[in-house]
């Protein structure tokens, strides 16, 4: 039996490379991002482990270690005379304190030098020139002199010799002449993207530390335990190895890692799903193929179990030949994708490939999808009567009542899942429930395909059927409502996840501009790009804004989100200059008391929040300042709820409690008649040495917001080609075998003076059909799906949708681009046919 | 009544038509020196053996095969030689093809599948025309049926229909009534014998069957590659006599041409 399995399978290699390219790609993106995460997971630790080279202990303050690292403005330091004892332990052979923390340094452009990734400033001692190295100049030797790394120099436009002004949350601006340039050991420019700038101890303490001798972790080399140092030095500090602290720096790092590989993982999978139902036809379609070769099989005394045994013994034999192959290239694509997210987002680190036993998971799926899809199928086999060996094939249509109601009951199912998961029914299993729900909901939505295609490809064959050979194709497309069903539905997935996602993008433009134009009344914004800090500008910027003749009025926003607590819980703080004609322009109203002439103590609150915390109308409220300062303040008043105006604001004479005591954001109206492009100029001139915030119009504001989204929407694009190209193989697949299956009737339509333009035309018709309509289908599930998360996330703010019509336009297009494509090949052979045979062919 | 030009000039002509299949020690000489001649309005059956090449010489005649030596003229149009581009435009223009399984298209209603090769050249069917051999093949009120809702000489008419709706100068019948019962056979014989007589037609039928072969004008016997017999005016009876003594009539023609 395996042999005749074998030898049926040699016979038809064609449909075998089809299918097996389908689970090869499958399996190959479930490795590579297995691959990807374990190599980035191995060469971040590797470059970390590098860094503490030679460092026996570390010494932290004992507090929040991420504050240690300086990713806060207000990090938690150790004095100086700490490591005046660090030193004195015995064993210890030598001890560095490390400054090191973010800082803003101005580019040649008079803007903030990396804004996405930070720049990180720190001393420059003998420790750092353990792991950098100088490709040029010098360290710096006087206080008013710094090294930049290779980085730094490519995007600030500066070079050695340049004066660089710099500043920080607390220090003001100040010029430094670059002296040096280094670079990270291995030829890297940087570990993860940030720019780096060394100055001397003193002035790493004047930009970081508040001016105080003090450091925020300590390098001890030494055979000292790191128990001795703990005990001289006191429980206030954490002292652990160089080990543990590389371990510890190395998960921060690999958690990038992790989430990309999560999302190739991700989409994988998308494509070994596809992959099942290009599977399940293939083996269809195979099966229908062989109805007489089976019925031969059992009329001589082959078992059900047999032919079973069968279909299923091929259907392994391919899992396991494209499973390896794909693990093959999968580890080529892993690797590649490693560097790539090394040079993109790591700085170029050094890529150590690594393949995870997890890797081989990917062969498991491999196999096992393409056995479990070949079951369905299998079994029909076993059903194939003895008698039908004997018999002309006749393959009358099925009822399709009870695939519909099935279709009906698992999409019912998948749609109950996705609405628990988005309502947080599901609690942690929210995100699985609505992922699982969705995969759900595609199955029951194939199952629906074959009644909805009656309807929709008569309709989609209309718009084709100028043409007489058009029209047959349209008939041809319609024939077999299951095969054109299942090929149009691996295209349907890919198209419904990016029509899902482009919707959700146009829902949150849409709402963006919403916002803006009817909670915003101003003209003109005054905000820098989000990015690794909060961008603000000097308080003075402000009122040189204001005193513009062309300018009505000036809404502005001071906040506070590190770390000031309300009654001891920690919340966000807002402030105003002038608060009545901020909530003017935010659209904020007061439901109780009075915003004007606002007391210094003063505090006032929506009434959600208010609500929230039991707080009235009069009632004082302690309010603790990140700097540590503790005010009791009396609610003036009661805010009613508005999207912008929701929170805590205190009086302006707080202000200078906050960590950044600077206005974040100016919102601008223009008098009336005035010009705002005139204005926006004059704003901008003013903004010259402002190297955080630009002035942008609404419209520019609502384009900023939303750029990003439009990244994320275009490699959500570009992965997802890979499902359709698994799709484009099923529709080839299927128009192959339509041929083939078809070759007496191209036969006589050829015998009767159907010229070869005519039958490939009525291929690509056919073709051009099925892929509309997995792509008509994809953007009617994909804009269902968008809308129910839109719904979902209403209460976060979502509050329009709006369908991406330029998406929708470009995906119609690209399906009859790749109808158009599938079909060539088929198509050819359609037009190659030789009439005479094709007559003879029984 | 007969509506047939009374000057019979020739439809369908061989000149010395040879065809081989395979090479070397596996090649097959399906025609050796065929010339035959076959004259407008007439109802010519060709017959012989299993291997004989009456199915090859069909071919050949239509342009759905090449000819290795020799010349096929449809009307006054050379078939040899054609590219299939010309080629496929005579057989659009110019044939009209039944076989033995219907071939109609499951997708196409009756009329459709009727209408058929003038859809595919873009234009339109005489609808007198169309009218008058849907009436006399009574499938009237079968237009709107797909195949699958009709019996099997049903469908043969629908095919004979599709064959004559373009007028084409030859109708070419392979086996037609070799898929039908005794009963369905007759009536489409019974068409055909009208189409010539009442319309004109032209048509040549490939046939293993006497009683087949009695409705045509003529019959051309065919054996290992050869014309070795052409009888005018056939009945079943004459034929089947004529069938019994088929290898004589082989040895006779291998002796001729050796």
């Amino acid at each position: 039996m395996l042999r005749a399995t074998l030898k049926g399978m040699a016979s038809r290699k064609a449909r075998l490379v089809l299918t097996s390219l389908a689970v090869v790609l499958g399996t190959m993106f479930v490795a590579a991002a297995m691959i990807l995460t374990a190599t980035m997971e191995k060469s971040v630790s590797g470059v970390i482990a590098d860094a503490f080279t030679g460092v026996d202990a570390v010494v932290t303050a004992a507090e929040d270690p991420a504050a240690a690292q300086g990713n806060t403005p207000s990090a938690t330091l150790i004095p100086a005379d700490v490591l005046e004892t660090v030193r004195g332990v015995d064993g210890v052979e030598s001890a560095d304190g490390d400054v090191s923390g973010q800082v803003n340094a101005i580019g040649d452009d008079g803007k903030l030098v990396g804004t996405f990734a930070p720049t990180i400033g720190f001393n420059w001692n003998e420790q750092s020139t353990g792991f950098n190295e100088i490709r040029e100049g010098r360290g710096p030797e006087a206080d008013d002199e710094v090294i930049v790394s290779t980085l730094f120099v490519t995007e600030s436009g500066l070079d050695i010799g340049d004066t660089v002004t710099a500043y920080s949350y607390t220090a003001d601006r100040a010029d430094y002449e670059i002296v040096g340039v280094f670079g990270l050991s291995g030829d890297r420019d940087s570990l993860a993207g940030e720019t780096q700038m060394g100055f001397t101890t003193t002035t790493a303490q004047h930009l970081l530390a508040q001016g105080e001798n003090a450091y925020m972790t300590i390098y001890v080399e030494g055979d000292a335990s790191t128990d001795a140092i703990a005990d001289a030095i006191g429980s206030d500090y954490r002292v652990q190895t160089g080990e543990e602290a590389s371990e510890e720096a190395a998960q921060g790092f690999a958690a990038v890692a992790d989430i990309m590989g999560y999302i190739f993982l991700g989409f994988g999978l998308v494509a070994v799903f596809v992959s099942v139902f290009l599977i399940i036809n293939t083996f269809t379609i195979i099966v229908a193929q062989r109805q007489r070769e089976l019925a031969l099989l059992r009329a001589i005394g082959a078992g059900r179990n047999q032919v079973v045994g069968s279909v299923l013994a091929e259907a392994a034999v391919i899992g396991v030949i494209a499973s390896i192959l794909g693990l093959g290239l999968g580890v080529l694509l892993g690797w590649g994708l490693s560097q790539l997210v090394s040079s993109s987002v790591m700085g170029g680190l050094a890529v150590r490939l690594e393949v995870p036993p997890t890797a081989l998971w990917a062969l498991a799926v491999g196999i096992g999808v393409t056995v479990l899809s070949a079951i369905v199928p299998a079994v029909k086999a076993s059903g194939v009567p003895p008698v039908a060996a004997m018999r002309e094939a006749v393959n009358p249509p099925k009822p399709l009542r009870g695939i519909t109601i099935a279709g009906l009951a698992v999409t019912a199912v998948g749609g109950v899942l996705v609405a628990l998961g988005l309502t947080d029914n599901l609690g942690d299993l929210g995100l699985s429930g609505f992922l699982s729900g969705v995969g759900i909901a595609f199955v029951g939505i194939t199952l629906l395909t074959p009644i909805l295609s009656r309807p929709l490809v008569a309709f989609l064959g209309a718009v084709m059927s100028w043409s007489f050979s058009g029209r047959l194709g349209k008939l041809n497309a319609g024939r077999n409502p299951r095969r054109t069903a299942i090929t149009a539905s691996a295209l349907m997935i890919a198209v419904a996840l990016v029509t899902g996602i482009a919707t959700l993008v146009s829902s949150f433009k849409q709402t963006t501009e919403e916002l803006t134009d009817s909670n915003l009344e101003s003209d003109l914004i005054v905000m820098g790009q989000q990015g690794a800090n909060i961008p603000t500008f000097a308080p003075e910027t402000l009122a040189e804004i204001k005193a513009l003749p062309d300018v009505a009025a000036v809404g502005d926003l001071y906040g506070e989100f590190f770390g000031a607590q309300v009654d001891g819980e920690s919340t966000p703080l807002f402030a105003s200059e002038d608060l009545p004609t901020s909530l003017d322009i935010f659209s904020g109203t007061v439901a109780e008391g009075s915003v004007d002439d606002l007391a210094d103590d003063g505090l006032v609150v929506n009434e959600s929040a208010a609500e929230d915390r039991g707080v009235a109308l009069g009632d004082t409220v302690p309010v603790t300042f990140a700097d540590g300062t503790t005010v009791q303040l009396t609610v003036a008043a009661i805010l009613d709820d508005a999207l912008l105006t929701d929170g805590w604001w205190v009086a302006p004479a707080q202000i200078e409690h906050f960590t950044v005591p600077k206005p974040m954001q100016a919102y601008i109206q223009v008098a009336d008649g005035a010009d705002v492009d005139a204005v926006q100029e004059e704003v901008d001139t003013i903004l010259a040495d402002e190297p955080e915030v630009d002035v942008t119009n609404n419209a520019q504001f609502v384009e900023q917001q939303t750029a990003q989204l439009d990244t994320l929407l275009a490699s959500v694009q570009i992965l997802l080609a890979l499902a359709i190209i698994i799709a484009i193989i099923g529709v080839v697949n299927t128009l192959v075998l339509s041929v083939l299956e078809r070759t007496r009737e191209l036969g006589l339509l050829r015998a009767i003076g159907m010229t070869r333009g005519q039958a490939r035309r009525m291929i690509t018709v056919e073709s051009v059909i099925i892929c509309l309509f997995g792509a008509v289908l994809g953007i009617a599930v994909g804009i269902g799906l968008g809308w129910t998360v839109q719904q979902a996330l209403e209460e976060e703010g979502l509050t329009s949708f709006a369908l991406p019509w330029s998406y929708i336009v470009g995906y119609l297009v690209a399906a009859v681009v790749v109808g158009l494509l599938a079909a060539i090949a088929p198509a050819a052979r359609a037009a190659k046919l030789n009439v005479l045979n094709a007559i003879a062919y029984e | 009544m007969s509506t047939a030009s009374p000057v019979k000039t020739t439809a369908v002509s061989a000149e010395g038509v040879w065809k081989a299949y395979g090479t070397g020690e596996a090649q097959v000489v399906a025609l050796r020196d065929v010339s035959v001649q076959f004259a407008s309005g007439a109802f010519t059956a060709i017959m012989g053996p299993s291997g004989s090449g009456k199915s090859t010489l069909m071919h050949c005649l239509a342009g759905l095969d090449t000819t290795d030596r020799g010349t096929v003229h449809i009307g006054d149009t050379p078939v040899t030689g054609l590219n299939d581009k010309a080629l496929t435009k005579l057989r659009r223009d110019k044939i009209g093809f039944i076989f033995q399984q219907f071939n109609l298209l499951p997708t196409l209603t009756a009329e459709e599948n009727i209408t058929l090769p003038a859809a595919i050249a873009g234009a339109k069917a005489d609808p007198d025309w169309l009218k008058k051999i849907i009436h006399t093949l009574d499938l009237t009120d079968r237009l709107s049926h797909k195949p699958t809702e009709l019996s099997g000489g049903q469908q043969q008419r629908v095919a004979c229909a599709r064959a004559l709706a373009t007028r084409p100068e030859v109708v070419f019948a392979d086996e037609p009534t070799g898929n039908l019962d005794t009963r369905s056979g007759a009536e489409v014989l019974r068409f055909l014998r009208t189409s010539v007589d009442d319309f004109g037609q032209t048509i040549v039928m490939v046939t293993h069957d006497p009683g087949a072969a009695a409705y045509a004008d003529r019959v051309v016997f065919l054996a290992d590659g050869r014309i070795v017999e052409d009888m005018a005016e056939p009945t079943a009876d004459k034929v089947i006599d004529k069938m019994k003594h088929f290898e004589e009539l082989v040895a006779a023609a291998q002796e001729e041409t050796a």
